[in-house]
């Protein structure tokens, strides 16, 4: 009926305990997250919303968007938009192949058009769905070596046609974009790999039974805190109760034999930098953080 | 990227063209006694891009050959599309600004964008292989590939270009990175200028992009019939191409390196 029976059980050294002092642990330590957390907003889209509305002002335009490529629909989604109508075209999608966006797109290489409002064959998509209808329009690909993820488009400039070394101009700004992308993409990814670890060692360590059940559980909430604070980089005060406690999780994430092995390992690693952000300060310097 | 913008179609750019001069090693050769009267007659001209519209009165009806790249699992492979048209209209466009320089050509279309497939750089080099196979005489590529991973694919392609007198002729990308097979020797790489007529055209001698053409709010074809008024590197390329395949008419054995030594030696003087 009790924990200790089944910890008896299985050598005496209820091995339950540590896995429960760790959940404890993380339990607190999410709770000291959140301030900071809250402090975090949602940084690929902000950091979007930014590049859109330099690349406008800069190009002296009167809209700009990124729309990125969902391989699940194979469209192209509008992420962040400047100009007349943003709030319409964030969360539109377009045919990923057709177009002046698609061309860009499909092929890696950027263009502009001029007179679109006045060629009814020009792919209508977007300017029915916000009743905004570009005049001139340039589009550039968000690319790097590892392939196109979506386009920037830059809409309307004030003074005449768009020239080359505006393509230039906004090449730039979608290589930055691009980077904010992949770097939000490799968090995320990092986040969903994590995120299934956790809740594997959650399913396996959660006490049902007697005392332990009123112990701090590794719940969603937990998880989603320990997620982000492991990819966001953040400071923690040193405590070194807990930072024993993230080591038995560890080991006991080793132990785990219904997770993938690969999952284990990197989890693992996160932990371990986890840890290592809880260290003092110390002699170690910590410049190049933002 | 480390260096500043790539801005290859800068040098180019009026202010900048000034700086495109130089003495010409072999001479500046006389455009009118190197082209004859060549219109393209005998030359092939490959367009590997997002098909092309075989109705479009600028193709002015020389389009003999429409393909399309097909995946059978990860092997690309060339075949037969000939209901094929251009969902986009680049393509149609690229094609109706080669006729125009050399109508005498026959084009050929290889649709390497649009619906079933996205471009990518395998369909792109399959496409050229495809061409160099036929001893297509100019490919024009107003595309290129970014990976990495395709560099000696792309750099196996060229040198057999080059060697099979395969003459590639390569849009630059603005887009900051690598970008093939643009970036090789042995292509002939173009870049925008402003100046709005087609057969003015300059000879860049500080590389990578060698060549600059008109590119600049180009009235080009476009999809369904249409026009419309465009702006890139990709526009450039094209006119190019046609240059070429004219060259090429005049001078039927000549090989890549010749033809574009003659681009060289007639190219605009920067004003």
């Amino acid at each position: 009926m009790t924990s200790s029976d089944e910890g008896g059980s299985r050598g005496g050294i209820e091995p339950d305990a540590t896995a429960t002092a760790a959940v404890s642990a993380l339990g607190a330590l999410a709770r000291r997250l959140a301030a900071a957390e809250r402090l975090e907003p949602p940084r690929r889209d902000a950091e979007l919303d930014a590049i859109v509305a330099t690349a406008a002002l800069v190009l002296d335009a009167q809209a700009a968007s990124i729309a990125l490529h969902d391989p699940a629909t194979d469209r192209l989604r509008f992420v962040a938009a400047a100009g007349p109508s943003a709030g319409e075209v964030v969360g539109l999608e377009i045919d990923a192949t057709a177009g002046i966006a698609g061309f860009a797109f499909g092929s890696g290489q950027p263009l502009a058009v001029t007179d679109v409002s006045a060629d009814p064959r020009f792919d209508r998509t977007v300017a029915e769905a916000t009743g905004y209808v570009p005049g001139t329009l340039l589009a550039v690909p968000l690319a790097d070596a590892a392939g196109v993820i979506g386009v920037l488009e830059v809409l309307d400039r004030r003074d005449g046609s768009f020239t080359m070394h505006d393509l230039d101009v906004a090449a730039a700004f979608a290589n930055q974009a691009t980077v904010a992308v992949r770097a939000s993409r490799v968090g995320r990814d990092a986040a969903t790999v994590l995120r299934s670890t956790l809740v594997a060692i959650a399913r396996e360590t959660a006490p049902t039974t007697g005392r332990d059940a009123v112990a701090t559980p590794l719940d969603d909430e937990a998880i989603d805190l320990l997620v982000r604070a492991a990819l966001a980089d953040l400071r923690i005060d040193a405590d070194t109760e807990a930072d024993a406690s993230i080591w038995a999780l560890a080991d006991r994430l080793a132990r785990l034999r219904d997770v993938d092995p690969e999952l284990v390992a990197v989890a693992g690693e996160w932990l371990d930098v986890l840890l290592r952000r809880r260290a003092p300060a110390g002699g170690r310097s910590r410049t190049g953080r933002r | 990227m480390t260096g500043p913008l790539p801005a290859w179609s800068e040098p180019f750019a009026s202010d900048r063209r000034d700086a495109l001069g130089r003495a010409a090693p072999l001479g500046r050769l006389d455009r009118a006694a190197v082209f004859g009267t060549a219109d393209g007659t005998g030359v092939t001209v490959a367009i590997v891009d997002s098909g092309v519209d075989v109705d479009h009165p600028a193709v002015g009806g020389r389009l003999v050959g429409r393909h399309r790249v097909e995946f059978d699992g990860l092997d690309p492979t060339v075949v037969d599309d000939p209901t094929a048209t251009d969902p986009v209209g680049h393509g149609t466009a690229c094609a109706g600004i080669i006729h125009g320089l050399a109508p005498g050509a026959e084009l050929l279309s290889i649709r390497v964008l649009g619906a079933d497939n996205r471009g990518k750089g395998e369909a792109v080099a399959a496409a050229v292989d495809w061409a160099i196979e036929r001893g297509v005489h100019v490919v024009n590529l107003s595309l290129s590939s970014r990976s990495d991973a395709l560099f000696g694919t792309f750099h196996d392609l060229a040198d057999r270009a080059y060697f099979a007198n395969t003459l590639l002729v390569c849009a630059a990308n603005n887009v900051p990175g690598p970008s093939y097979p643009s970036l090789f020797a042995s292509v002939v790489s173009v870049a925008a200028h402003d100046v709005a007529d087609p057969e003015v055209w300059f000879y860049n001698p500080a590389p990578p992009v060698e060549f600059g053409a008109y590119g600049v709010d180009v009235d080009v074809a476009w999809r369904d019939g249409g026009r419309i008024r465009a702006t890139g590197n990709s526009f450039a390329a094209p006119h190019i191409a046609g240059l070429a395949a004219r060259l090429r008419s005049a001078h039927p054995a000549a090989s890549p390196f010749e033809i574009k030594a003659l681009l060289a030696a007639t190219a605009d003087t920067p004003t």
